[in-house]
């Protein structure tokens, strides 16, 4: 039983990696004012050049860059559609979903060919020296990718940057009243630019572990929603950084539910469990957890003297 | 001036559309396949017989539906981004009443009517959750809508997987997971009598809803709240409309064109249920929405538009070994194109 816990939270962890990756980026953003419904394409994105990477160069280090990369550049195209171009964010982030989902799949038939699945190299499990051999602890918190625990940080340091730097108080200032921080001189557009692309940062690592981490080949459309439920999570978490992480961790255990629950014999339709983290993030955005006020200024561009 | 405006307004589609195309053909070369072929795979799966066009119109049908419900919700500032998941639920009722045998025996073409009112209403009512969640809850019907999408297809799933639910009988370990053929009272009539081809009355029916929906928009007191409520909702609440009733309406309509759409594929062309069995109709039917500008005429275009295009990329990757996807590069282009060039335009058109 304790056996069957400890995988299970280490599952959970592993699947509500991406989640918290690309909800924390997300969540700049959004505390910025600009709202990226592209996270699903900007991850899948990243883990088909991750893939790429990963696969002609022999190093899953290297298509970890690629990843980023390649999720950065997406994450450029929208700054300047959403905060140069005042596009409608919602309506060029559905269009980046359908170009990514496109362009991944026609490459990958182009250049895999087929169904292949052809299996990549990827990033090695870390057993952490001395915790990873503890009882219980061991099987559930070390002995995860490197990519976890690099993760683990960078959301910390997010964490920390949202609410103890001034970079921070700029973001959280133009999200909520931009016209005041340009009368205050923050450079309203550049931040928004700044911190949609470190949600392109984020979603790039975010896709690099689902395919070069976890599953350690490409599939089409193997991110299937969990940008959606990372944008989800943001919501549930109210646009603060530990609460949004939680409801990761919530969306993850759901998710790993489907792999428990059969273990241990108990008979749930496999669709239900599958529907699970979709209902719960339904629940989420309905505001369950009281009614959230997003930033003021979410979705809105910023023009001066307008 | 208005009339440089309005054509204005029709020309960035229309260029987005052609640049899209020119961007897929430099792909196809790119990729190393013959271009002349594919656009000879392409030209023969959408027009080259009556059976291809048929399928293509059919198509176009599906699409026009959820475009049509896209613009209606729309034209209250709701962006309806759940239409898989009302085809999919529609598609549920339509199979689930097209099975049941009493309805089956019903006169008067009862048998075909009733599965296509219950994919209405399956698909209005999952509309309408997100409705009810906007008005309730002030949840963006952007991720409601997105979100009932995969629960609602995840529900098909369940339903194929379950002979409890609509899974056909389980002879052996190779019987699919697949609900069985609806009734032959419940398929949709041929419109042409031809056996060649697959065109049936959901085109008349499509027609129809079209010039209805254009009356309602433009001359009825409802499309005018609608318009009313989206462009300033406190305004319009003041001035003594029921907000929350109309918000909720909206979304219930683009969902019933959805449900609509999902039980006229299957009574139309598929007769029974599978998993994934919406494909990509529910955002293809957005992006004709997108691009129509709230015109009905314009999503009649673009539907059959998107509807020969489809049915030629999945020839072009039986034939000519382009994949399929590169549609989807085409329309993810076209959409991006769009919403970034609003800006131009508004400058060109002198501004607001």
């Amino acid at each position: 039983m304790e056996e069957m816990l400890a995988i299970f939270i280490a599952s959970t962890l592993r699947l509500a990696m991406p989640l918290m990756l690309a909800a924390s980026g997300e969540l700049v953003s959004e505390r910025a004012g600009v709202l990226n419904l592209s996270l699903e394409g900007m991850m899948l994105t990243a883990a088909f050049f991750g893939a790429l990477g990963s696969w002609a160069s022999g190093n899953p280090y290297l298509g970890v860059a690629c990843a980023i990369l390649a999720s950065v550049v997406v994450s450029a195209v929208q700054a300047w559609l959403s905060v140069n171009l005042r596009a409608n964010q919602l309506v060029v982030g559905i269009g980046f979903n359908i170009l990514a989902l496109g362009a991944t799949t026609l490459l990958y038939r182009i250049i895999f060919g087929g169904l292949s699945r052809e299996e990549i190299p990827g990033l090695p499990k870390l057993a952490v020296k001395g915790l990873s051999d503890l009882p219980f602890a061991g099987t559930a918190f070390f002995q995860q990718s490197v990519i976890v625990y690099v993760g683990l940080g960078l959301i910390v340091l997010i964490w920390a940057m949202l609410n103890h730097t001034s970079f921070g108080l700029a973001v959280r200032a133009v999200g909520d009243e931009p016209r005041s921080a340009d009368k205050a001189g923050i450079p309203v557009n550049a931040t928004r630019w700044k911190a949609v692309l470190i949600t392109g940062f984020m979603a790039g690592f975010a896709g690099a572990f689902i395919s070069i981490a976890d599953i350690h080949t490409f599939t089409e459309n193997m991110t299937n929603g969990a940008g959606y439920l990372a944008l989800a999570a943001v919501i549930f978490g109210g646009w603060n950084v530990g609460r949004t992480i939680a409801a990761c961790l919530l969306f993850g255990a759901a998710t790993a539910l489907q792999f428990q629950l059969p273990a241990m014999g108990i008979n749930v339709p496999t669709a239900f469990l599958l529907m699970l983290p979709y209902l719960l993030a339904l629940l989420a955005v309905a505001g369950v957890v009281g009614r959230l006020e997003p930033p003021t200024s979410l979705t809105l561009p910023f023009q001066r003297g307008k | 001036m208005t009339d440089r405006r309005r054509l204005l307004g029709m020309a960035v589609p229309f260029i987005a559309v052609v640049g899209s195309m020119i961007a897929g053909l430099l792909l196809i070369a790119l990729s190393g396949k013959d271009v002349p072929d594919a656009i000879e795979a392409f030209m023969d799966g959408a027009f080259g017989s009556a059976f291809a066009i048929g399928a293509s119109i059919n198509r176009a049908v599906a699409l026009s539906l959820v475009g049509l419900g896209f613009i209606l919700a729309f034209r209250a500032n709701l962006t309806n981004v759940g239409g898989e998941g009302q085809i999919a639920v529609g598609g549920i009722a339509a199979t689930a009443l097209g099975l049941w045998p009493p309805i089956a025996g019903l006169p008067l073409g009862l048998a075909v009517i009733i599965p296509l009112l219950g994919g209405i209403l399956a698909g209005a009512f999952w509309g309408g959750i997100a409705g009810f969640m906007k008005v309730r809850f002030g949840t963006n019907e952007v991720i409601s809508t997105l979100l009932l999408g995969f629960v609602a297809l995840l529900s098909v799933y369940w339903c194929v997987q379950s002979t409890a639910l609509l899974r056909q009988p389980q002879t052996s370990s190779a019987t699919l997971p697949e609900s069985l053929p609806i009734a032959d009272a419940a398929k949709l009539p041929s419109l042409t009598g031809n056996s060649e081809s697959p065109l049936h009355i959901g085109l008349v029916i499509c027609l129809l809803l079209a010039i209805a929906t254009a009356i309602v928009l433009q001359r009825s007191t409802f499309g005018l709240r609608l318009r009313a409520i989206g462009l300033n909702e406190l305004a319009a609440r003041r001035a003594g409309m029921p907000g929350g009733i109309l918000l909720v309406a909206a979304l219930a309509m683009a969902g019933a064109f959805g449900g609509l759409a999902g039980a006229i594929m299957l009574q139309g062309e598929q007769y029974y249920l599978k998993a994934g069995f919406s494909s990509g109709y529910g955002f293809d039917g957005l992006v004709v929405g997108l691009l129509s500008r709230g015109s009905t005429v314009g999503v009649l275009a673009g539907a059959l538009f998107f509807g020969f295009l489809r049915s030629g990329g999945i020839s072009m990757e039986i034939m000519a070994q382009v994949p399929a996807a590169l549609t989807l590069v085409i329309q993810g282009l076209i959409v991006i194109a769009v919403a970034g060039s609003v800006i131009l335009v508004e400058k060109l058109q002198g501004g607001r």
